[in-house]
């Protein structure tokens, strides 16, 4: 990643009739960066991409791509080159021809365009399969092919629609690493849309997540998951508990508060999320509780109650507890030790949480 | 689930699947009906090698001068150089305005889209006869005698929707991000069409040009009163039925007729089939 911006976008609007898309974007994106744009299908993140690619216009603000406004620049002259949510592989023409599709307009000799396919499709692991027909590809190859296609052009961005959705879960796992890899050896910022937090969380270097056409946060992955600026970014991404806290004193950097359920805790004050009313929204990350059977020792405040649920995930087991004043079951999360923790159904117990674990989310209405 | 779950269907289940479904009055009907509607027209070809003029049982014997006679007649050959030229320019014209017609009414919501859509697909039901005369009054007050053109225009006019609705089907299974990634690559617009949309539904076309064609070919009532003095086939052999001597020659020339009619819609959908599947292998 390097200090240059090689996305600018200033204040973009996209209406659709009386239905406001997208509202009020502005990003700045470093020429190298992986950027994701996270969120519930229908929140205009797709619009968003297709804004950058040119396939819509923009109501409002600006679109600049290496310096370059974009206003009245068409798809086809832009800097940028995509790989389709379907791949939309060019069904008569095999493997070869796919790749060298866009190069054919570049002017190249016939020995370059020789070259550069092969060299793309030996990026892409797909060495030699130049004659392969477009209808006996696998999908992840047809997805290989996509990005191919793309990365031949030599774009400055590419732009990813859910490129790995229609991919089934052990060969999206796969190439979400590789494609990473392949993004960093080449230096290529990459703007990614998916709906798929995990997917988002492993390749980007920084992940924006929109919600009704709004983008609500931009953060790199680590502090979208212990700073989420509101209830929407914070349940949207990971598992979390929310709780109201009563504001009972302010220090300027942590604040005291009495935690509902869990009593009195000081805890720190998230910047990106300012909105502050008498009272709090406060998050726990279910893995950040602990549980026990006794009350658990060294803990800043605990809470008793009785498991309602256990929901068993594999890699971890999650325990629904409700307590006394506490609308809501509270999900403790445990690795799975083999049953070193086993609690049941209906058995009384205690969650420990620290100060520091406790996350503020700031007004409880933002 | 307690059962196995390689557990054969049971005997009732699969022997009931199998069994032919019999309804004898059903069969029946179903034969009376084909032979009804495809009787009047076997006899055709059955009589045009009769060695005889009167079209009647017993037949005489079989003979095929009715067929070579048709070579040495120069205003049939006339007539149907006119219908291959006719056809010809009607199937080129009606597919390629079907063609962007049906991109449009598939890839684009606009006003007045399905108003439109509707008044390209009013010919088929239109009484024939009312469209031939309003045209003929309508091109003699332009100015345009009755000629080969003029039933151009006419069979342009009733092919129309016939074009319209096979490329509509060619269409509607093309992913529309095949033509974006084009344009993303750097085509042009036109660039895109050539490169991408024209391969994937050659195949609609095809079928679109082979049915048009045929619709205009075998369409009379349009050409018998825009044709003025130049016949095309299905005018022709009209103007011979009145001759009990020709009638063995026209029953001739209506098999042959037939025999290619048949042979171009088998065609044309044995492409229109393709398109659909070239198509919708892409997504």
């Amino acid at each position: 990643m390097t200090d240059q911006n090689i996305i600018e976008i200033s204040g973009v609007e996209k209406r659709f009739g009386t239905f406001t898309a997208v509202k009020d974007l502005n990003l700045t994106l470093k020429e190298g960066e992986f950027f994701s744009l996270l969120g519930p299908s229908g929140c205009g993140k797709t619009t968003a991409l297709r804004m950058i690619a040119g396939f819509q216009d923009h109501d409002a603000g600006s679109i600049r791509i290496a310096g370059q406004d974009m206003a009245h620049i068409p798809a086809n002259k832009r800097p940028a080159n995509m790989v389709f949510q379907s791949y939309a592989i060019f069904p008569h023409l095999n493997v070869g021809d796919n790749v060298a599709f866009g190069l054919r307009k570049l002017g190249l000799s016939k020995a370059d365009m020789k070259t550069r396919v092969a060299e793309a499709l030996e990026m892409v692991e797909l060495g030699g399969l130049q004659a392969r027909k477009a209808d006996e590809l696998s999908g992840g190859q047809r997805q290989r092919v996509a990005l191919a296609r793309a990365l031949v052009m030599r774009p400055k961005v590419l732009l990813l629609d859910e490129p790995l959705s229609a991919l089934d879960k052990n060969l999206r796992e796969a190439m979400q690493l590789e494609m990473r890899r392949l993004q960093q050896k080449l230096g290529i910022t990459f703007v990614m849309v998916t709906h798929d937090q995990y997917e988002a969380m492993t390749m980007s270097d920084r992940i924006g997540v929109m919600f009704a056409g709004k983008l609500e946060q931009v953060d790199r992955p680590e502090v979208l998951y212990a700073r989420p600026c509101n209830r929407r970014v914070a349940s949207f991404i990971g598992g979390m508990n929310f709780l109201d806290a009563r504001v009972t004193g302010d220090n300027g950097a942590t604040v005291d508060v009495n935690l509902q359920g869990f009593g009195p805790l000081t805890i720190d004050v998230n910047p990106n999320a300012p909105a502050r009313s008498p009272d709090l929204l406060a998050g726990i990350r279910p893995e950040q509780l602990e549980i026990g059977a006794q009350r658990p020792e060294g803990y800043d405040a605990c809470l008793q109650g009785t498991v309602s649920d256990i929901a068993f995930y594999g890699e971890s087991v999650h325990y629904y507890v409700r307590a006394a004043g506490v609308e809501q079951p509270i999900s403790a999360a445990v690795p799975n030790y083999f049953h070193t923790v086993d609690h049941k159904r209906g058995d009384q117990v205690w969650l420990g949480v620290q100060n520091a674990s406790v996350i503020d989310l700031g007004a409880r209405d933002a | 689930m307690s059962e196995p779950l390689n557990k054969p269907l049971s005997p009732a289940v699969s022997k009931a699947r199998r069994k032919p479904i019999r309804f004898p009055w059903l069969l029946a009907y179903a034969v009376g009906y084909l032979i009804f509607l495809y009787l009047p027209v076997l006899l055709l070809p059955l009589f045009s090698f009769n060695d005889g003029t009167i079209v009647a049982f017993p037949m005489k014997g079989f003979t095929l001068k009715w067929y070579a006679q048709l070579g040495e007649q120069d205003t049939l050959l006339q007539a149907m150089i006119n219908s291959l030229t006719v056809g010809a320019v009607t199937a080129l014209v009606a597919t390629s305005l079907g063609l962007f017609a049906a991109r449009a009414y598939v890839r684009y919501r606009f006003k007045g889209r399905e108003l439109s859509e509707g008044l390209v697909m009013l010919p088929l039901v239109i009484p024939g006869i009312i469209v031939a005369s309003s045209m003929l009054v309508l091109f003699i007050s332009l100015g345009l005698k009755p000629s080969l053109t003029t039933v151009i225009l006419g069979h342009v006019f009733v092919a129309l929707p016939f074009a319209v609705s096979i490329m509509k089907s060619a269409f509607d299974d093309f992913d529309q991000s095949l033509e974006e990634a084009a344009f993303d690559l750097g085509e042009s617009v036109i660039g895109t069409f050539r490169r991408v949309t024209l391969p994937i539904v050659a195949p609609g076309i095809v079928a679109s040009l082979l049915v048009t064609f045929t619709v205009s070919f075998d369409e009379f009532v349009l050409a018998f009163f825009l044709s003025g003095n130049q016949p095309t086939l299905p005018v022709y052999i009209w103007s011979q039925i009145r001759f009990p001597a020709k009638l063995p020659n026209t029953l001739a020339l209506g098999s042959l007729l037939l025999l290619a009619s048949v042979q171009l819609l088998l065609t044309a959908e044995y492409f229109r089939r393709r398109s659909t599947k070239s198509a919708s292998k892409s997504a």
